[in-house]
């Protein structure tokens, strides 16, 4: 069954959705304009629950089929927030927001949702509920965090979950996806190291930090390449580097180190964690001074099921004839909270030759939505066929 | 000699000077105040000349002897600005210059200085001309050479230069002295480094300016242990480290570390300049990125000319009862300009059992103020003797 013929005909009709909410982007929680446009559509479409407020600014809409047998009910996600940028792509549907823009094309996949969302409840050709879920904050946010916090799998009784991203790196239409992990878990440390100041000319009555913060950073770098699973990948870089002081004669008292981790494997990610704080709190011992680490867990590793990337894969090839792979990435995803909640897939859909994601000159393209959204309705109705 | 009865009669009114003084710190070569109480003082006191405005703010004074018959002019110094500090001393007179503070004792100095201007100029004992000079911003390294810069020694013929600095530690109004370096060379050095700036989940496109910033510091740490003759001094501090970005997912462009490096010896001053270049520059091309040295050489080292000092220490000795060796002090004195333009000593006076220089609790006391006046006076009247 290729791209629905009903989803094309209203193909405009999203398209002219995705471009009033590429004009007016919204960052982070604050989507709420974008969500209240979401709320509105779906209570359009008929939907049998609309609920606001979920996550703080997420909308979730439930689209109940012409039977429930099954009593099971799919999940299909949508990102909603904009980048903190400035739009430089000069289109007649550029943002009207100084300082925000959706140059991740959340735009499009929320418009792509919703016309699944109308497709689904106009047919409601499917045994089960289909739980269209529409998040904040996905640029650093953990608005998926917040939405599962709330409750959501269970208050909606959710068993899988799907999403779509575009991919500026792949011919438009194309859908792509693996097993397994395709994103990196994405945490921050913050390093507050303590030596002992003084003059810069008597070292000797000092702990020197600067000594101490290059030792750390160098001995940072043998966990990668001594600690790890050669076969794995990780990446842990030191991103920033800042004294206590910046005087030319002053051995300063402290300073402030910060960086991000990056795994596949939830072992690897522990297992960096730990190795971090030993080195550092080794070295700083090992110099008289101390060092307070803060590591902030952000995105887990985002996890395609193997069952559910099966389907989602079958279901690709009915809509676009044909389904390629992915290489893995070291980018963060929190649709990754989701996913360690329930079993799901996240699939990639090219969007033709354009600038990347989160460039200033990036749009979303509008010709790749019946794909998409026959994508999202593919898997409802294979995953929860009507009797 | 021992101390002049004539200063223990002054002492109450040269503390009320060093006093106020204290209570109207003045910075660098704004000491409007300073200067102008020094120039009346020493108008006063019927000096042959006062000439404010060398070298910024600096003030000159000269007093000739009964008479003149080969010519020798002595200069002493002494010097007048305070410090950006907050002051905690608790004393009566206490700044009422928030935020700055006489805590290196130049109030103490300058006061001094005056107490043996009115002495001489009331006595002219001596055979010859004695040049004193009040100069400004000590502590920026720069006010000793702007006189020197205005032509201050030929203008006054001066021979030969003394100069005073208390020393907290040593018992109070005794003194000490060492001939050849007494205090170091002050140089400073920025060390930008460009690498390669980029995601921080990939740094196989990025050259990590971190990880080169910490092999310069580690390897900086060489020059001292490997390439320094172990019997000379010198000290290499990385005093401060700041990348270009602050970002947690960000490979920063650049790095900038900042220091200083301090000596007693020109040999060593070049030895360590060479080297720092040769390592940050190595250090960066061995990973594919570029360092930019500026290393800027400040206050030379302080050298006391043998037989200046010897003749020094002698007066000391029959000031005092002793004169005690000096240490060899890593700090810089911009006195050294002058000293490398005419031959000459600096000498240390105890401040006995205070607070360090440049602590907020630190005070200059005036009971060490009878010793240094009759060194500066005895210093005249000896090197210069009335026939």
């Amino acid at each position: 069954m290729p791209i629905r013929n009903r989803i094309s005909e209203f193909h405009d009709e999203i398209a002219g959705w995705r471009r009033d909410i590429h004009a007016h982007p919204e960052i982070l929680y604050d989507t709420h304009r974008t969500s209240a446009f979401v709320a509105d559509k779906l209570k359009e479409f008929g939907c049998d629950e609309v609920v606001t407020g979920i996550g703080r600014t997420g909308v979730v809409g439930v689209i109940k089929g012409r039977s429930s047998a099954s009593g099971r009910a799919i999940g299909l996600r949508a990102d909603m927030d904009a980048l903190p940028m400035t739009e430089a792509t000069g289109l007649p549907h550029a943002s009207t927001i100084p300082g925000a823009m959706h140059a991740c094309g959340h735009d499009g996949h929320t418009a792509m949702l919703l016309g699944a969302a109308k497709y689904l409840a106009e047919t409601r050709n499917f045994d089960g509920d289909a739980v269209v879920i529409f998040q904040p904050a996905e640029e650093g946010g953990r608005g998926g965090q917040a939405m599962c916090e709330d409750g959501m799998m269970d208050r909606f009784g959710i068993d899988e979950v799907y999403a779509i991203h575009n991919d500026p790196s792949r011919p438009a239409g194309m859908l792509a996806i693996r097993p397994g992990p395709i994103l990196a878990s994405a945490d921050t440390f913050r390093i507050t190291l303590k030596g002992r100041g003084g003059h810069a000319a008597k070292p000797n009555e000092t702990v020197d930090t600067t000594v101490m913060l290059s030792q750390m950073i160098l001995a940072l770098q043998s966990i990668v390449s001594r600690n790890v699973d050669p076969i794995l990948q990780a990446v842990l870089s030191v991103t920033s580097v800042e004294t206590s002081s910046k005087a030319f004669n002053v051995i300063p008292d402290g300073a402030e180190l910060r960086g991000t981790v990056r795994t596949h494997s939830a072992a690897v990610r522990e297992q960096i964690e730990q190795r971090l704080k030993e080195v550092v709190t080794g070295i700083a011992a090992s110099f008289g001074g101390t060092a307070e680490i803060d590591y902030d867990h952000g995105v887990p590793v985002t996890v395609n099921a193997a069952e559910q990337t099966v389907f989602a894969e079958e279901a690709a090839i009915a809509v676009a004839g044909e389904c390629s792979g992915i290489d893995l990435v070291m980018g963060g995803e929190d649709f990754s909270f989701m996913l360690e909640e329930r079993p799901g897939a996240m699939i990639r859909l090219g969007n033709g030759p354009s600038a990347s994601l989160h460039h200033p000159e990036y749009d979303f393209n509008d010709d790749i939505i019946p794909t998409g959204s026959s994508w999202f309705v593919e898997m409802v109705e294979r995953r929860m066929p009507a009797a | 000699m021992p101390i002049k009865n004539r200063f223990a009669e002054l002492l109450p009114e040269i503390a009320a000077w060093r006093q106020d003084i204290h209570a109207h710190p003045e910075l660098g070569f704004e000491l409007e105040r300073t200067a102008a109480l020094v120039a009346e003082k020493l108008k006063e006191f019927g000096c042959d000349e006062v000439v404010p405005g060398i070298g910024g703010t600096g003030v000159v004074g000269v007093i000739r002897g009964k008479t003149d018959s080969r010519g020798h002019v002595i200069g002493l110094r002494g010097d007048m600005d305070a410090l950006p500090i907050l002051e905690e001393s608790g004393a009566a007179y206490t700044s009422e210059n928030q935020g700055v503070m006489h805590a290196c004792g130049h109030d103490g100095h300058t006061a001094m200085l005056l107490g043996a201007a009115r002495y001489l100029a009331e006595t002219r004992n001596f055979d010859g001309t004695v040049v004193l000079l009040f100069q400004p911003a000590e502590e920026l390294g720069s006010g000793a050479k702007a006189m020197v810069d205005d032509g201050v020694m030929d203008r006054f013929g001066v021979k030969e230069v003394y100069g005073m600095h208390n020393m907290p530690g040593l018992p109070l109004g005794q003194f000490a002295i060492r001939p050849g370096p007494v205090m170091a060379a002050t140089d400073e050095f920025f060390i930008v480094v460009t690498g390669h700036g980029g995601h921080a989940a990939h740094p196989e496109e990025a050259i990590d300016p971190t990880v080169i910033g910490s092999q310069i510091i580690q390897a900086l740490q060489t020059i001292v242990s490997r390439n320094a003759d172990p019997i000379a001094q010198g000290v290499v501090s990385v005093t401060s480290v700041d990348t270009s970005s602050h970002a947690y997912n960000v490979i920063p462009q650049q790095i900038t570390l900042r220091g200083t490096v301090r000596t007693h010896s020109a040999t060593m001053q070049d030895t360590i300049e060479r080297r720092l270049g040769e390592i940050a520059r190595g250090m960066a091309a061995s990973f594919g990125a570029e360092a930019e040295v500026t290393y800027l050489r400040h206050v030379p080292i302080t050298i006391n000319a043998d037989e200046p000092t010897a003749f020094a220490r002698e007066i000391a000795e029959s000031v005092s009862g002793g004169c005690a060796e000096a240490p060899l002090i890593m700090g810089g004195e911009d006195f050294s300009y002058m000293l490398q333009e005419r031959p000459g000593a600096f000498i240390f006076v105890g401040n006995g059992d205070s607070a360090a220089l440049h602590h907020p609790e630190y005070n200059f006391n005036d009971e060490a103020i009878p010793a240094g006046c009759s060194w500066f006076s005895d210093l005249v009247e000896r090197r210069m003797p009335a026939a």
